[in-house]
């Protein structure tokens, strides 16, 4: 898989808010059928990231660096025209929210036939397919229906058919299952995973949830902060993880596997602001293996087994 | 031993667009002294409605609330004020349940004064002992919410609800909204109350590995009801109900070993309205051993080895 042409590639992303660097020099690929899990805490930059790649930025956010390209082609200054036809196309996007990312006046069916450009009574078949892709039961009644008439897991679902009904060669998933309790979540991750592999769609999997990230990536960036910390193989961050951050971060949750009311190993202090960004590593303040060169220079992500990168000095 | 909780046939119906939203129908538990229930479940199946009526926030359609030995249905107000004072709820959003305006000190010490428990020199002290027991320092008193971040304002919303030494704690998903690397200092917060305190609380949460970690019995319910309460070993090693078994299933664990090889167990449809429950058992629609008696027949809580099921096939 990591022979093939990366279907995605970011390099050296950074994303400005006023002075505060949000997003600091992120990099990754994704390969086709692949599926990378940008994980994170809240407020690390994970969405913004995303956003850069949709090239949908808001206004107060600046792309200070970085390049994005799809395929062989590089996306990163072409048009907004350009752009538009891209997206839903080649490049596709999934949100927390379906309900909220969905039209409430239009039928799921003219929804999905409208990714693919065409009116419904074209698309019908093709839309049909795609339902049961997905796996919703009754597809003919259902392309009828609003998104009120569907529970926030079948909306998930028809959001996943109109990001994928064109066939994109990269899907970007924004918290996909947050909002939804887990017996769906699991089959939400197990469609997703399937229809990558089946279509060979590169999936950027956004997610706060290292239980996610150990279902579905193949691969995994940490972020804290708006840096990477550590990127690699899920297998081997999960089983061996480099950065002080990782590590504590998977001591502290609670498992079906760990002694009920032991101690949690605990992050003291909390994620800082952008605003109080300093110099150095992000997480000096709250890791334990800090040291005087920490505070003073910014680690970069350094290759320290095949394929995986940590950002620390101390690992 | 009186139990802290005991709930029976409790009932909790909301009016709806034509037939009433049956929200909690029929559910009877109860907590000992000392003792932690985690309650579980699935977005609106009725945790924050029974957690509500346990502190009398909520008064029941039919059925009894009892908090140590005390009866909430159809108490007059000085009961249920009484009452209040021994059951303490904590809610899941630490940023709502503080008032902006008041010193955190200030928080805290409402309950103590507002009850005459204390003022003025000893007020400041218990409120500097509430402070340090949660993990904050006695100077932190004079400042306002917006300057600490949200696992230190769970901490000082857990040390208000203490601050009657209540003999029930009820938590609404206390750790739901906060930063990941923040939740284990608040689980491990409680968990060392409850050993200090002998205090029954009642836990309500949506992530059954957490539930598992700090509780020591059970209670899974589904659109309503009850479908098993178990102690927390046995619910979790050999959960009796499918719905039980179902949630288990789902929960993502975080070890790709381990959670890659575990075997699915995929539920159909999705959760009926609680306006319309179907009949019988209602999981029945979802269940994936569900025969006629499922459909017909509401099964009812029995024991069955160390756990009570409802379900008939159990
Ligand atoms: N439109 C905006 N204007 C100003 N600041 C923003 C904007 N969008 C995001 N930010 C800030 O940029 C940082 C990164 O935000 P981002 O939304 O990417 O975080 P995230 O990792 O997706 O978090 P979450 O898990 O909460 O969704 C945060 O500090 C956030 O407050
Ligand atoms: N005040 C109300 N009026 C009408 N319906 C209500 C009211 N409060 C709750 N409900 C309904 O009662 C059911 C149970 O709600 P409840 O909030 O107790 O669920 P929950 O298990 O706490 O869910 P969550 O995990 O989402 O917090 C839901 O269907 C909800 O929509
Ligand atoms: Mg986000
Ligand atoms: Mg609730």
């Amino acid at each position: 898989m990591s022979n093939a042409q990366p279907a995605l590639v970011v390099e050296n992303l950074s994303l400005a808010i006023g002075p505060a660097v949000v997003v600091d020099n992120i990099g990754f690929e994704v390969a086709p059928g692949e599926v990378l899990a940008l994980v994170g805490e809240s407020g690390c930059g994970k969405s913004l990231t995303a956003q850069a790649i949709m090239r949908l930025l808001p206004p107060a956010i600046r792309q200070q660096a970085g390049r994005i390209r799809l395929g062989a082609e590089d996306i990163t200054a072409l048009p907004e025209r350009r752009m538009q036809a891209i997206r839903g196309r080649r490049l596709s996007m999934i949100f927390q929210e379906p309900q909220a990312a969905l039209d409430p006046l239009t039928s799921i069916g003219s929804q999905i036939a409208e990714a693919l450009r065409q009116p419904l009574a074209e698309a019908r078949p093709a839309v049909r397919r795609m339902l049961e892709e997905v796996g919703i039961s009754d597809p003919d009644r259902r392309i009828a229906q609003r998104p009120f008439e569907l529970s926030g897991g079948m909306c998930q679902r028809v959001m996943i058919a109109c990001a994928l009904i064109s066939r994109p060669a990269v899907l970007i998933a924004d918290e996909p299952t947050t909002a939804l309790d887990v017996t769906i979540q699991a089959q939400i991750l197990d469609l997703l995973r399937r229809l990558a592999i089946e279509r060979q769609t590169a999936v950027v999997l956004i997610t706060h949830d290292m239980g996610v990230v150990a279902d579905i990536a193949d691969r995994v960036c940490v972020m804290y902060a708006g840096r990477i910390a550590e990127s690699g193989p899920a297998a081997d961050i999960f089983a061996a993880p480099l950065h002080p951050y990782t590590a504590l971060l998977l001591a502290s949750i609670p498992r079906l596997s760990d002694v009920p009311k032991s101690a949690l190993a605990v992050i003291e202090g909390r994620v800082p602001q952008p605003s109080e960004y300093g110099p150095g590593c992000r997480f000096a303040n709250r890791c334990p293996r800090v040291m005087p060169r920490c505070t003073a220079e910014t680690p970069k992500l350094e290759a320290r087994a095949a394929g995986h990168q940590v950002a620390c000095f101390a690992a | 031993m009186t139990p802290t909780l005991e709930i029976t046939n409790l009932k909790l119906h909301f009016p709806g667009h034509g037939a009433p939203i049956r929200a909690v129908d029929d559910v009877s538990f109860s907590i000992a002294p000392g003792e932690t229930l985690g309650l579980v479940g699935e977005s609106g199946c009725g945790k924050t409605t029974v957690a509500n009526a346990t502190v009398g926030l909520l008064a029941p359609t039919a059925g009894s609330v009892r908090v140590l030995g005390t009866e909430l249905a159809g108490a007059d107000a000085t009961t249920l004020r009484a009452i209040r004072a021994r059951a303490q709820m904590v809610f899941q959003d630490p940023v709502t349940s503080l008032n902006p305006r008041m010193t955190i000190g200030t928080a805290i010490g409402e309950p103590l004064l507002v009850r005459k428990v204390a003022r003025g020199a000893e007020l400041r002290d218990r409120v500097a002992a509430l402070l340090e027991e949660v993990g904050l320092r006695p100077d932190h008193a004079n400042r306002y919410p917006h300057q600490f971040s949200g696992g230190q304002r769970q901490r000082i919303v857990i040390a208000r609800a203490l601050a009657l030494r209540p003999a029930l704690l009820v938590c609404d998903e206390p750790v739901s909204a906060l930063d990941v690397s923040v939740r284990a200092q608040i689980l491990n917060l409680l968990v060392e109350l409850q050993a200090r305190h002998a205090m029954s609380t009642l836990f309500v949460s949506h992530d059954l590995a957490v539930v598992r970690h700090v509780c020591d019995r059970v209670a899974v319910m589904y659109l309503g009801r009850l479908a098993e309460v178990a102690p927390r070993d046995a619910l979790y090693a050999e959960p009796r109900h499918p719905y039980t078994r179902a949630l288990l299933a789902a929960v993502p664990e975080p070890d790709p070993a381990v959670q890659r090889a575990k075997p699915r167990v995929p539920l159909s449809g999705e959760i009926p309205s609680p306006a319309n429950p179907p009949s019988g058992c209602r999981f029945h629609t979802r269940c994936p051993l569900a025969t006629d008696i499922c459909r017909n027949a509401v099964p009812e809580l029995r024991q069955v080895g160390e756990s009570q099921v409802a379900c008939h096939l159990a």
